[in-house]
């Protein structure tokens, strides 16, 4: 490489930024100056305890660590930042005048990327800067797809809610919380009524749009930690931490009479009225209480709503424990 | 990977591998002007840093001016001057005073010898 060569800067600005920590003026400058070149946004420490604050903002992705600084070295700052909960990947080059393998080794296992040598080959870092954006792309892409997958994994497309695995998962673990700590709550199993009328009169397209609605209305009116799943075609389940039979019941009661109050949007600017039908247990009125009871009561409250005429709400607790409440009452009444 | 410079330096060769740098930058002759600058003033405040540890017994600073000296001086291109440098790093390290005070010395003729050079 004895040739003279002009390197023409480049036009195309990286999105990530780099910090250059290094104590040296005379190679801060040089490193400052060839990556505004390549088009980076730069920053600069001139000390390992600056150096360290800087990179743990969230848009410095690059960094070139001088291994000898006053405060913090290189690699202390590299084991420190790995340790610490950066949500975004950090790609770190140290840049060491000692050379020999031990020295390579410790800095690697400190938690650098790569690693160059004094005097720096621009050609060489510009290249190994190219590596590091591809690696900082493939785990921005990595990550983005795992953030997609998870959400189609879990949703319900259509609603938005939970999808049926999901709210039954969460249900398990919320019994998990009950035996612990024995804070009740409650489950509600809801049925849109008559949603097969809607689908006859005005089709299946304006059946999804009332059901996405629904939900959208129903999420409104519930706190913020409480979930709403999608259970079967039209029927929804909803989970509602530290609630007693009395609290379940309030709560599907405001629910009930927000959806027949309001009119819902099915298509542009048609909205139609609509009623639902709502089955409710809780934990605190059934005895040990696991995931099939919970469903299979909930299930027979929300039939029953349905016999008795549509549009209520009925709560239903385990028999066994109802008989026992009614005889200890009855005892009581003797007495 | 870099070659190692530990060839002999002698007063024949010069002070500066210029083509060296030059191709390292990019080509950029204004650029190397400002580095010279900047070396120039980090030699003055790194020199006189120097004296004074050597004064004091410090140590550890000698070891650090020296190795931030050295790589000042490995990227300008500058083979006599990061040997000089280096050989005060080692002083640090080894706490040997006598070879600071020749090293620092050694630095002083090297330095006059790169300002002479560029004139």
């Amino acid at each position: 490489m004895k040739n003279t060569f002009v390197e023409t800067a480049s036009r195309q600005k990286s999105r990530f930024s780099v910090l250059v920590a290094e104590d040296d003026p005379l190679t801060k400058r040089l490193l400052e100056k060839k990556l505004k070149d390549w088009g980076y946004t730069v920053l600069k420490a001139e000390d390992g305890n600056k150096a360290l604050k800087t990179i743990k903002q969230p848009e410095v992705r690059m960094a070139i660590l001088d291994w000898m600084m006053p405060g913090l070295e290189g690699p202390e700052i590299c084991s420190k930042l790995r340790q610490s909960k950066k949500p975004k990947y950090t790609y770190i080059i140290l840049l060491t005048a000692r050379d020999t393998s031990f020295d390579i080794i410790q800095g690697l296992e400190a938690g650098a990327d790569d690693y160059m040598t004094k005097p720096i080959n621009f050609m060489e870092l510009r290249a190994r800067l190219k590596t590091a954006h591809r690696i900082l792309e493939l785990e921005d892409n990595l990550i983005k797809a795992q953030k997609k997958l998870l959400k189609l994994a879990t949703m319900d497309s259509l609603t938005g809610a939970w999808n049926r695995r999901t709210i039954l998962s969460f249900i398990r673990e919320e019994l998990e919380r009950f035996k612990r700590e024995k804070n009740p709550f409650g489950l509600l199993m809801i049925d849109l009524d008559n949603f097969k009328n809607i689908n006859d009169s005005y089709g299946h397209q304006a059946g999804d749009a009332v059901l996405k609605n629904i939900v959208k209305m129903l999420k409104k009116n519930l706190r913020p930690f409480d979930r709403i799943g999608r259970y079967g075609g039209d029927e929804l389940l909803i989970l509602l931490p530290n609630c007693n039979i009395f609290n379940t019941g309030i709560i599907a009661t405001r629910l009930l009479e927000h959806i027949r109050k309001n009119k819902i949007n099915f298509r542009h600017r048609a909205t139609l009225s609509a009623t639902l039908s709502i089955g409710g247990t809780s934990t605190d009125s059934i005895s040990q209480p696991n995931l099939v009871k919970l469903i299979r009561t909930a299930d027979r409250a929300l039939y029953l709503a349905k016999k008795l005429g549509r549009d209520r709400v009925t709560l239903f607790g385990d028999s066994i424990k109802m008989e026992a409440k009614e005889k200890k009452n009855a005892r009581k009444e003797k007495r | 990977m870099p070659e190692k410079k530990n060839a002999e330096t002698n007063s024949s060769t010069p002070p500066i591998d210029r083509q060296e740098v030059l191709e390292r930058i990019g080509g950029d002759e204004d650029f190397l002007k400002e580095l010279i600058d900047i070396y120039k003033q980090e030699f003055a405040e790194k020199a006189e840093l120097l004296a004074k540890a050597i004064e004091e017994k410090n140590f550890q600073v000698i070891r650090e001016a020296g190795h931030s000296l050295k790589g000042a001086s490995a990227n300008l291109s500058l083979p006599a001057l990061r040997e000089a440098a280096w050989e005060m790093e080692m002083a640090g390290k080894e706490q040997n005073l006598e070879q600071a005070q020749k090293a620092l010395t050694k630095l002083k003729k090297e330095y006059q010898r790169l300002l002479e050079y560029l004139g």
